[in-house]
């Protein structure tokens, strides 16, 4: 049992999971780094303490002088949010160690998943299918897998052991273009993970990326709770994602999710996880990865199946058994996340930083945002851009996608570019609409201009309003320029000006 | 006062009569705008037609987000427009470019040294922000000159990184 709870996280996800604590009764205690003084996380919180300087290394990383904090403020246990800490084993043991509790699995459920080739290894021995590729753990070197290479058939791609986000992740065509490509992605994994190691596997064309919830608690229980369909990538980074997936029918739905409950149960997991798996045209589905953490699209489940995902995880690591079953588990209706990027979507998907000047959320039925930021908040470019994530739930998926129109449109964000215009042009996509996608469709078949020109009458909206803007700005510069002609004080010249009509 | 509006190549012709008057072409139209709280966020009422949208002037353009559309708007009076056509279209393809930072952040990388000669798209800069690397483009063939940053450096939004000639 419990009574005060560490954030060590920032922006949206520290603000949800402050929340949750609120709800139940639970002391929050925040911490920020020197840019984040205004974080929404700061002012929510019943305590906040400064971690140190902007960037994640000197502050959201600073696992000592986290725990260090913990142990002053007198929190009984850590969430680690996702990101920053979360799947850190190192850093999962040292709260054991220091007798705080962890909000997340036991430091060795994330050191067995986060080895993605030890982790494929344990589930293959677990019968779990994986995506066919090196099987063997270890180091294995360039003539190893140059020789391996041909048996698993190409394309394949070459992924670090250490990896996530796509980096040191290579798509091979052909067995020539193999030894640079292996060289290069060693070289991004070594920088990025300090961990050279890369593994091979088969790449599954038109695969579609789904991944199931898990919630398991320190009684044995374990139970799914459905499915997020997460295809909609671009740079391998998640940009919408939907509950139920449009492409999985009820007992493809159930066999997922019983293979997820095994997946589980293999590294005797405990909290909240989600098992990744490709799932190809023809429904064969592979295990992917597991993300030991709570999800940054947890809320469309929540909306599905009515589960407050964090409130169960703060259950579990009171010690307490889930307050579900898996017969309980019921979806209903349909629900939809647009991660909300501050990100300037005609020109690349350029970062934009700046203060927020003014803010109007969508509200209304069947909306939630869950956001940190707020008018008078700077985006600084220290962390990563999501600012927002605007969830809709439907009773179909129809309504849901009318619902994201409508809030996408509401949705108002000023002093910095968003996506926003993204998730429109893509909420009125015919693919879309058709659930007809798969994790290339952002990359290779869609443009954010496509469907400009079919809409001549607001082009010509969009010209009165170019037109009043820049006569408005001529107009206010002429007056400038005429006040100044006039040497002396405005009430000097209103008191001559009253004497000379006396 | 009569502006000729250009979206995609495409020109409208629009005469500011009163604050409540346009004409666009020959049809007559009542409009009603106001600012958002001040904020670069318009609402336009046409004829009894409502309409929200972003107004903002980036460089030489105004640009209309617009129901989730965005209008690149050149707007210029009809003197402006006679004064482009007579100095032709030189424009823009001569004189210094000066690369500046789009955001404040790192310098990753700049694989290109002074003087040398670089094609439109070839890559000038790599700058990190928000945990992405971005790659800074040249806009159009030239030569490199006038570096002013190095890998490791930090930069505040808008610093001038290089020039092309």
């Amino acid at each position: 049992m419990f009574k005060k709870v560490l954030v060590a996280n920032r922006g949206e996800i520290a603000v949800r999971i402050i929340r949750a604590c609120r709800e139940l009764g639970i002391a929050t205690v925040a911490v920020y780094s020197e840019v984040d003084r205004h974080g929404l996380h700061v002012r929510y919180a019943d305590e906040a303490y400064l971690l140190g300087g902007p960037t994640a290394k000197e502050s959201y990383l600073r696992g000592d002088k986290i725990l260090e904090i913990a142990k002053q403020s007198g929190a009984d246990a850590i969430h680690p949010g996702y990101g920053f800490l979360a799947e850190r084993e190192d850093f999962a043991a040292k709260c054991a160690e220091m007798k705080i509790g962890f909000i997340g699995p036991k430091p060795s459920s994330i050191a067995a998943m986060g080895d993605k080739a030890k982790a494929r290894s344990t589930l293959i021995k677990a019968g779990v299918p994986v995506v066919p590729g090196t099987e063997d753990v270890g180091n294995l070197t360039d003539d190893d897998l140059l020789r391996v290479a041909p048996t698993i058939g190409f394309p394949l791609l070459i992924k670090a052991t250490a990896g996530g986000g796509g980096k040191g992740m290579r798509e091979v065509q052909t067995l020539e273009e193999m030894p640079g490509l292996l060289s290069s992605a060693r070289r991004e994994a070594e920088s990025s993970f300090g961990d050279g190691n890369v593994y091979l596997e088969k790449l599954v064309e038109g695969a579609r990326h789904i991944e199931i919830q898990i919630l398991a608690d320190a009684f044995g229980n374990v139970i799914h709770l459905g499915e997020r369909e997460c295809s909609l990538q671009r740079r391998h980074q998640k940009l919408v994602e939907e509950a139920p997936s449009p492409f999985l029918d009820e007992d493809l739905r159930q066999r997922m999710g019983g293979l997820a409950v095994r997946v589980a149960k293999a590294v005797d997991y405990l909290n909240a996880g989600t098992i990744e798996f490709l799932v190809d045209k023809d429904k064969n589905y592979y295990f992917l990865e597991m993300n030991t953490r709570l999800q940054v699209e947890h809320p469309i489940t929540e909306m599905v199946t009515g589960v407050d995902i964090v409130a169960e995880q703060l259950r579990i690591a009171r010690g307490r058994q889930l307050s579900y079953k898996q017969d309980e588990i019921r979806l209903s209706g349909h629900a939809i996340e647009c991660r909300i990027n501050a990100e300037d979507p005609y020109q690349d998907f350029m970062p934009s930083t700046g203060t927020i000047t003014h803010c109007l959320l969508p509200t209304g039925p069947g909306v939630r945002v869950d956001t940190g930021v707020y008018p008078g908040f700077e985006i600084t470019p220290y962390y990563d851009p999501l600012i927002a994530k605007l969830i809709v739930w439907g009773e179909t998926r129809a309504q849901a996608i009318l619902r994201m129109r409508r809030a996408l449109e509401e949705y108002r964000i000023i002093g910095v570019r968003t996506n926003i215009p993204f998730h429109q042009t893509l909420m009125d996509s015919p693919r879309f609409m058709g659930g007809q996608y798969d994790t290339r469709f952002v990359e290779e078949r869609f443009s954010i201009g496509e469907t400009l020109l079919d809409r001549p009458a607001h082009a010509e909206i969009a010209a009165i309003l170019a037109t009043l803007a820049a006569h408005q700005a001529t107009e206010r510069s002429t007056q400038v320029v005429r006040r100044g002609e006039r040497d002396t004080s405005n009430w000097k010249w209103v008191g001559r000006w009253e004497r000379m009509h006396r | 006062m009569k502006y000729i509006a250009t979206i995609d190549e495409k020109e409208y012709e629009v005469e500011v009569i009163d604050e409540r008057h346009v004409r666009v072409g020959d049809r007559l139209l009542a409009v009603d705008l106001v600012t958002v709280s001040g904020q670069p966020v318009y609402s336009l009422i046409v004829n009894g037609s409502s309409y929200e949208a972003y107004v903002q002037p980036v460089d030489e353009v105004w640009q209309v987000l617009l129901r989730g559309r965005l209008y690149p708007a050149k707007v210029e009076d009809e003197r402006e427009k006679r004064l482009r056509a007579a100095a032709g279209s030189q424009v823009s393809e001569t004189g210094e470019y000066m690369l500046r930072a789009p955001m404040p952040g790192l310098i990753v990388a700049v694989p290109v040294e002074d003087g040398q000669k670089v094609s439109r798209g070839d890559v000038l800069v790599i700058l990190e922000s928000m945990k992405m690397q971005n790659e800074l483009k040249a806009p159009r063939d030239g030569v490199v000159g006038r570096i002013r940053v190095h890998a490791g450096d930090s930069v505040e939004q808008k610093k001038t990184l290089l020039s092309v000639l």
